[in-house]
């Protein structure tokens, strides 16, 4: 049904190149790898297209997660000198934040960051139990301790205890 | 009723409890203010987690368009996907070769006459391509160790990571002709060099398995068109052919002399995807064409031809065409030229 996955694509493209960026961490990858999805869809076509994606970018981003640590290695090589880009104090600053956010989001299990991810991504509680094979009473009470951590292991970090609760 | 735990809290506030459950919950928040202050906290915990995530999110771009049937993904990711398949096939190619070379003690000499004609444009000194291509570089050294026997693997295993890399030049060759004009002769008689180059020695020949002869008719039914021949030489015998990559592929036996049978190889290239694979690579592939027009071999391909090179225009662009036999890859290359179309060679 190319016509429903159109609207899927409206809708749910830009949830997965999110989703594909936090693990990937690379916008022009992230992007890349969710048009690699969809395309697959499109030849696929699968039942559930919205589940059938994430299931899929899952995979690429671990596989691509697989070939780009192999590829640092040759790189590490290559890139002696630094990358000389001026950068703004606001550029330094998102990316030191973002830096943090991905340091803190690696430090969840892969289960509990994989919900989390999925949950913000859009997906239902039912759509995340499916994918993951968690029982969907499960769902709440991950989502809960995933949060928790993330916050926890963020502002442990970056020392901006933010007075809360 | 107990308090509410964190995981029911959160389902509640994600708004995925379902309705019974969540009276039941409204039922004890009324009455309970300890679980309303967990509300309040939790809350704000949802709101900051979606807050950093938030953070970790890319640069938001305009939805690119999305066709049904539009598959851009695969020519996007090229390299990606092909280049670990290259890996594979370079690497059975370097094994290919040992093995061939050591089975095969009669040919090995024959080949190594077909190498030391090809090797030279090859075998540049490696230093220039090394930051480019560690990898190669790194593949080929394997390869020369898993193949002792054959030490020029090396050189032509990089060859091939090239063809592969840019596996059909030919539409890009039609999308030319459109615009390039004069230069079109020029590249229209580079073109069978530049595939010719690996494939003049041993490894390739196995890359094409003959299986059973077949009829003119069927090989015309098979390719969509008419199978190409060297003019002017007697047809012993067609065959069906098969090839990785190749959708159809026909191959005819013709006789040079009593002991000289050359084959002449035309393949239907495998559908779907390589067509988009093509468009993506067509920057790519230009300059390596233009450097296959000023190499020697070119230059030597330049020789005068109006008449092949009138009917290698008329040959679909589509089709692969090669030809192989126990000559010199001159003489080979030579005989590439002169290729037509089965009907047109022997008609009136």
């Amino acid at each position: 049904m190319p016509q429903d996955l159109a609207e899927i694509y409206r809708t749910t493209y830009r949830a997965l190149v999110r989703f594909l960026y936090r693990k990937v961490w690379d916008a022009a990858r992230a992007e890349a790898l969710a048009q690699e999805a969809f395309a697959r869809a499109v030849v696929h076509k699968p039942d559930n297209a919205r589940g059938w994606l994430f299931i899929v970018a899952a995979n690429m981003a671990r596989d691509d997660a697989r070939r780009a640590a192999r590829e640092r290695r040759h790189l590490t090589l290559l890139k002696a000198e630094p990358q000389s880009e001026p950068a703004t104090d606001d550029a330094v600053h998102a990316e030191t934040e973002r830096t943090q956010v991905r340091a803190a989001l690696e430090q969840l299990t892969p289960r509990d960051r994989e919900v989390l991810l999925l949950w913000d991504s859009g997906l239902s509680y039912d759509e995340i139990a499916a994918q993951t094979g968690l029982a969907r009473g499960a769902i709440g009470t991950t989502l809960a301790r995933a949060r928790r951590r993330l916050v926890e292991a963020y502002e442990g970090k970056s020392g901006e205890h933010v007075a809360r609760g | 009723m107990s308090h509410v735990d964190d995981g029911i809290l959160h389902g509640y506030l994600d708004g995925e409890l379902a309705p019974a459950e969540a009276r039941g919950v409204d039922a004890h928040l009324a009455q309970c203010p300890e679980c309303r202050r967990r509300v309040d906290e939790e809350r704000a915990l949802i709101a900051r987690a979606a807050e950093l995530l938030a953070v970790a999110t890319p640069p938001d771009r305009a939805l690119p368009p999305f066709r049904a049937g539009d598959v851009k993904a695969p020519t996007r990711l090229w390299w990606q996907v092909r280049l670990p398949l290259a890996w594979a096939a370079t690497v059975a190619l370097a094994l290919g070769i040992g093995a061939y070379l050591g089975s095969d003690e009669q040919r090995a000499p024959e080949a190594e006459a077909a190498r030391s004609t090809v090797a030279p444009p090859l075998a540049r000194p490696e230093p220039p391509r090394q930051d480019l291509t560690r990898r190669e570089t790194r593949v080929a050294t394997g390869a020369a160790r898993t193949a002792p026997a054959a030490p020029p693997a090396a050189p032509q295993a990089r060859a091939r990571v090239d063809n592969i890399a840019v596996p059909r030049p030919e539409p890009v060759m039609s999308a030319d002709r459109a615009a390039a004009g004069v230069a079109d002769s020029v590249r229209l008689e580079a073109r069978p060099e530049w595939i010719a180059q690996p494939k003049a020695s041993g490894e390739e020949r196995s890359q094409w398995q003959k299986e059973g002869a077949i009829s003119i008719d069927s090989a015309r039914r098979v390719l969509g068109a008419d199978p190409l021949v060297v003019p002017g030489v007697p047809i012993e015998a067609l065959y069906r052919g098969r090839a990785i990559g190749y959708a159809d592929v026909v191959i005819v036996e013709q006789a040079l002399d009593s002991t000289t049978t050359i084959e002449v190889i035309t393949a239907r290239t495998a559908p779907q995807l390589l067509d988009q694979v093509v468009v993506a690579s067509a920057p790519a592939a230009r300059p390596e064409l233009a450097r296959a027009a000023d190499s020697p071999a070119a230059a030597l391909a330049k020789r005068p031809a109006p008449r092949a090179a009138k009917a290698a225009a008329q040959v679909r662009p589509d089709l692969f065409r090669d030809v192989r036999g126990p000559l010199s890859a001159d003489s080979l290359a030579a005989l590439r030229r002169r290729l037509q179309p089965l009907r047109a060679a022997t008609g009136p």
